[in-house]
């Protein structure tokens, strides 16, 4: 980095608010944030090019371990990418239970990040409320899949395991439950008079800075950008009535508000899932083949692209990844925290963002 | 004095760029300004953060959709898209440059003037 001031204030790699390595460097005047940098490399895996000459059987477990705490989608853009490339179609019973996986998925980690958040700006009762309901929303994810975290649930042209009634009678009494104790929390965090002064015009990021870096997700949403949800395109999302949830102030309030909400609509989509869920059968079989094809999917963070070449074999020939988190991060450095009035804020401000160090390196 | 935690970073940022769609969206670029990929890599490196790296793609992007739209002379020489997209070069000293072209466009082709505003650019971004 190129010095402009006397005062270069690292942050990290280790720092108790982060989850994962990751080092900033901020250089400021006084309290002010002039500029700031981010500094990778701490915890590459290179999954990418372990992935590459195998086959699609082995690079589907490869492809959840890119991020443990979004790993069913991506197992399901994977998979959904074969899908692409090979023509393989979806029995309905399976595509909405892959909806209904994915949803608990992006639950988990929508209360993660705002307990991160929370966390972060030390309101610990509040976060460790969200750490526990979170547990539930586990517990739901493991009755289907098997698995809380690397579920390995949907294969090509279909899913692993079938919802069975009784599981389904829980599942929706423990949503009550969650539905209930996440509008009690966000409640408190939505009135909080504290939260609202370490949250509210903190970290802002305008629409067209949020377009400039292409900013995915909650992010984007958070600063009003309309269309940024890839759940939109989706046919069985499509044929449950989704619509995008967007705020326009563009702080760090409205992050973590968009990704409460969230929480309530996935609940909403789980339920329309579980009652309109059509019989049939789960699994439609198929063959994969050779082909290049992209493909991207809604994770909770934002879009995810893989973009996949197979040969004849079934076999990965080349894979690339592109996770939200790159785009969220970048952003986050240069257009939230750069001109931030105070260094206190910039751990807060950078954990609203819901960075996965994990995603970014791969 | 050099601190210990102060890494030589050159490396890590030159994998990134030759990962496959860093290297294609380099290319791009390199083409796009008329310069060799390997003083373009240089360049990037010297500029630009590991995240800033990461998400060039992204932003090359939403730069060709969304910048310089309207103005030919801008357009052509890509002042907001290498400022503000991929901050290459300085506002000011875009400006100038395109300043520059556009007055230098009233008395000469076009073609030419905006063919000696990418001069400028180019030697703006390997200064």
């Amino acid at each position: 980095m190129k010095k402009t001031v006397d005062v270069s204030i690292p942050l990290g790699p280790m720092h108790p608010c982060w989850k994962e390595p990751v080092r900033i460097k901020c250089e400021t005047a006084g309290e002010r944030v002039l500029r700031t940098e981010i500094e990778l490399g701490y915890m590459k895996k290179g999954i990418e090019r372990i992935m590459r000459g195998r086959p699609w059987q082995e690079v589907m477990f490869l492809a959840e371990r890119v991020c443990g705490i979004c790993s069913v989608i991506h197992n399901m853009v994977f998979i959904e990418t074969m899908e692409k490339i090979s023509d393989i179609a979806v029995p309905p019973r399976a595509a909405y239970l892959r909806v209904v996986v994915n949803e608990l998925d992006r639950m988990a980690s929508h209360i993660l990040a705002n307990f991160s958040y929370c966390y972060t700006i030390e309101h610990e009762t509040l976060a460790m409320y969200l750490l526990n309901i979170r547990e539930t929303v586990l517990d739901n994810l493991e009755r289907i899949t098997g698995s809380r975290i690397n579920t390995a649930y949907m294969i090509p042209g279909g899913v692993r395991f079938d919802l069975l009634p009784e599981d389904a009678a829980v599942m929706l009494a423990d949503l009550m439950k969650v539905e209930e104790e996440m509008k009690r929390y966000t409640r408190i965090f939505e009135t909080g008079p504290l939260i609202a002064l370490r949250s509210k015009g903190i970290g802002y990021m305008n629409r067209e800075e949020a377009i400039r870096a292409h900013t995915v997700g909650p992010t984007a949403r958070a600063s009003g950008v309309e269309d940024s949800d890839l759940r939109l395109c989706h046919p069985t999302y499509q044929a449950l009535g989704f619509t995008q949830v967007t705020r326009t102030e563009g702080d760090n309030f409205a992050r973590v508000m968009v990704r409460f909400q969230e929480v309530f609509q996935s609940i909403d989509l789980i339920r329309k899932c579980v009652d309109t869920l059509p019989e049939g059968p789960i699994r439609g079989g198929g063959l994969c083949k050779a082909g290049t094809a992209s493909y991207s999917g809604e994770a909770p963070r934002g879009e995810l692209t893989y973009t996949i070449t197979t040969d004849d074999y079934g076999r990965v020939v080349d894979i690339t990844i592109r996770t939200p988190s790159i785009m969220n991060v970048e952003a986050c450095a240069h257009a939230m925290i750069s001109e931030a009035t105070s260094i206190a804020d910039v751990t807060s401000t950078f954990i609203s963002s819901d960075p996965c160090i994990a995603c970014n390196e791969r | 004095m050099k601190y210990l935690y102060e890494k030589d970073l050159r490396q890590m940022k030159y994998n990134i760029l030759t990962s496959t769609r860093h290297d294609e969206t380099v290319r791009a670029v390199a083409q796009r300004l008329g310069m060799s990929d390997a003083k373009l890599r240089r360049a990037l490196i010297q500029k630009l953060d590991m995240s800033f790296l990461e998400n060039l793609e992204s932003r090359w992007q939403m730069g060709q959709k969304h910048a310089d739209n309207g103005d030919p002379v801008a357009e052509e020489l890509g002042c907001e898209l290498f400022t503000r997209f991929i901050p290459l070069v300085d506002t000011e000293a875009m400006q100038t440059i395109y300043s520059d072209t556009t007055a230098m466009a009233q008395n000469t082709p076009l073609d030419e003037a905006i063919r000696r505003g990418k001069e400028r650019i180019r030697e703006a971004i390997l200064s």
